[in-house]
């Protein structure tokens, strides 16, 4: 019967120890969450005032960078959206550091992984604003190169060159990222050569003629230079 | 049919004979293939549950040359927005609203004042306004057409008849101005006949001949709100906001074009919209604040041209203006007589009272500042200090819209 009583009491008591045990670390959890949203929420009315200071959000409209966050489809003002990234920024470091004070080992590796992870996302955001502003250096040179070159086609040209370093700048990124490396350095692979591929063969084939001209004419040309010769020897 | 007379410095195209309009439309169908043309309609949602919008969209579903309309639509909630939408949908061409409350179109008004650029309070100026602004974005539309939406008589003769003008290459023209008789049993149009027309000669009059005061006075309903133009107009104009609208516009246009590139056209028989009360006490509201506001215009325009106004010319000009107006009404008088229409003397003569105390509020609002309120900026310096604004407008009209 004691045997009895200990195998049913012994896990309650193991299950209440632990949780006697554990209650300060999800105490400790919940204060640097409650404290990491609060320091979140004071950074984002100081970052607030001081973006409004530096007239941040004229800026962003001035160098263009209001126009490109429209066009994703974000209608708020580029200070509020800063300052509420920086918000959800902190307020999920905060939940991770107060995470890894629950001593779990899985969370714990999480963390880690979270926090491996945080140079490679920025390492992306950087690729992605850096090669925006290339692409749109590249597309408005070809613009005016075509234009100038007069060619008929030549804003749609500047848009397919745009597209492609968009989609290059976006492999780029989510390569970065880790995100299926693979299918996405397939899939690059795939479109880039098949684009290529395209090209070729339509110029290619679309040339016939005027390379058969060409080479036609490049001989003719060597033969009249033959015959002056002769007639100079004569 | 009226006259063929050529009065002051623009042409007049009168309505001459039985035009055809089928003849005219097949015209137009042809110029708007290299000269596309947009329909700029400024409404307020009070308008959807009136009848004239209802007669307009009507006429509007047969007309065949107009490549887009863009519906500028004030005091609207988001599920007013979505009932506009709904309504003009019977429209079967491109027809775009822009959503003043919408959560977008606000964020573009608050990146303009970031820029410290003030486009001016809500109404017709501000609506119109940004409508050349989506209409400049798209780069579709060579020509822009006005008209109000409160238009109870309207038919799409009138359309076609404003836009003929400019579209057609052969007559050069860049603006062009509508004007019509607004008569019932009696004479309406009151500030025009006994405002405009007798200020603009006691100006004549004290100021000599100065070349706005020539351009305004050779147009037969300067106050009407019909008009079409050239795009490039748009991008330069700086319009007021308020109901020195028209009188503006046309201030730019003098400024900007030779008269000889302008005209006005007859462009209906009769014309109805809904009357406005004077409220003569109150010159925050009504015919009373249209009055003050247009004369307020007109003075800033004339003071440009280098018109040096005092007290003492205000005194005399309310007296000129005094004399004009009762010798205007003495006309009018005999012309509702012959023609049997009523006539109250008592009624005129209380509004041009009511004229003379607007001209007095306006003067003294000009002398205490004579800059005033800003004119709303043209889409040039607009896009100049904001250079994305363009693409950004044209994305929150068109994400509205889907």
């Amino acid at each position: 019967m004691e045997r009895f009583m200990e195998l049913l009491f012994q896990p309650l008591k193991e299950f209440w120890e632990s949780s006697v045990s554990f209650i300060p670390n999800l105490l400790a959890t919940l204060v640097i969450i409650a404290g990491g949203v609060f320091l979140a929420w004071l950074a984002r009315l100081v970052m607030t005032r001081v973006l409004r200071t530096v007239n941040f959000d004229r800026f962003c409209d001035s160098s263009g960078l209001t126009a490109v966050v429209r066009k994703a489809h974000l209608w708020s003002k580029p200070s509020e959206m800063t300052t509420r990234f920086i918000f959800w920024f902190l307020v999920i470091v905060f939940s991770m550091v107060g995470l890894s004070a629950l001593r779990l080992a899985t969370v714990d590796n999480l963390i880690a992984q979270f926090f491996l992870y945080l140079p490679r996302a920025f390492s992306a955001a950087v690729i992605l604003s850096i090669g925006y502003v290339i692409a749109g250096f590249i597309s408005r040179a070809v613009l005016i190169g075509a234009v100038n070159s007069g060619y008929h086609y030549a804003k749609i040209l500047a848009e397919a060159v745009r597209l492609l370093l968009i989609v290059l700048i976006l492999a780029m990124a989510l390569e970065q990222l880790q995100i299926a490396p693979g299918i996405v350095l397939a899939a690059f692979s795939i479109t880039f050569g098949g684009i290529v591929l395209a090209l070729s063969i339509a110029f290619g084939v679309g040339g016939i003629d005027t390379a058969k001209r060409m080479i036609e004419r490049r001989g003719e040309e060597d033969e009249q230079k033959e015959k002056g010769r002769d007639i100079e020897h004569l | 049919m009226s006259d063929f007379y050529q009065t002051g410095v623009v042409t007049t195209l009168h309505r001459l004979g039985r035009p055809s309009l089928e003849k005219l439309e097949s015209e137009l169908m042809a110029f708007s293939r290299h000269r596309p043309m947009a329909l700029v309609l400024p409404a307020l949602y009070s308008e959807f549950e009136a009848d004239a919008l209802k007669g307009i969209v009507g006429e509007l579903k047969k007309v065949k040359y107009i490549k887009e309309i863009v519906l500028s639509l004030g005091r609207a909630s988001d599920e007013e927005f979505k009932k506009a939408k709904d309504f003009m949908s019977v429209i079967p061409y491109d027809v775009k609203i822009i959503h003043n409350e919408g959560k977008r179109i606000r964020e573009i008004y608050s990146t303009f004042d970031r820029h410290d650029l003030w486009v001016g309070e809500d109404g017709k100026g501000r609506s119109t306004w940004m409508s050349y602004g989506y209409i400049i974005a798209g780069g579709e539309s060579r020509i822009i057409a006005i008209h109000d939406c409160d238009i109870v008589t309207y038919s799409r003769d009138m359309l076609a008849r404003l836009v003929y003008p400019v579209v057609n290459p052969a007559i050069d023209v860049v603006f062009c101005k509508g004007y019509y008789s607004r008569v019932s049993d009696r004479m309406h149009g009151r500030v025009t006949r006994l405002l405009i027309t007798p200020l603009i000669r006691a100006l004549q009059k004290i100021v000599g001949s100065y070349d706005y005061l020539d351009f305004l006075d050779s147009f037969r309903y300067p106050l009407a709100g019909e008009f079409a133009m050239i795009t490039d107009l748009a991008w330069i104009s700086r319009i007021p906001w308020d109901w020195g609208l028209e009188v503006g516009m046309l201030a730019e246009v003098s400024r900007n074009y030779s008269p000889r590139r302008v005209c006005q056209v007859d462009i209906a028989d009769n014309y109805e919209h809904k009357h406005q009360p004077i409220s003569p006490d109150d010159a925050k509201k009504g015919l009373m604040r249209m009055c003050v506001d247009i004369c307020k215009t007109l003075f800033r325009v004339l003071a440009a041209e280098g018109v040096v106004f005092s007290e003492s010319l205000f005194n005399t000009l309310g007296v000129s203006y005094l004399r004009f107006a009762e010798d205007t009404m003495m006309k009018y008088e005999a012309d509702a007589a012959i023609n049997g229409l009523v006539y109250d003397r008592h009624v005129e003569t209380k509004a041009v009272e009511a004229f003379t105390n607007a001209i007095k509020m306006a003067a003294k609002v000009f002398m205490e500042n004579p800059l005033g309120t800003p004119l709303i900026p043209s889409w040039n310096r607009v896009s100049s200090a904001i250079p994305g604004i363009l693409d950004m407008m044209k994305k929150a009209v068109d994400d509205d819209n889907r």
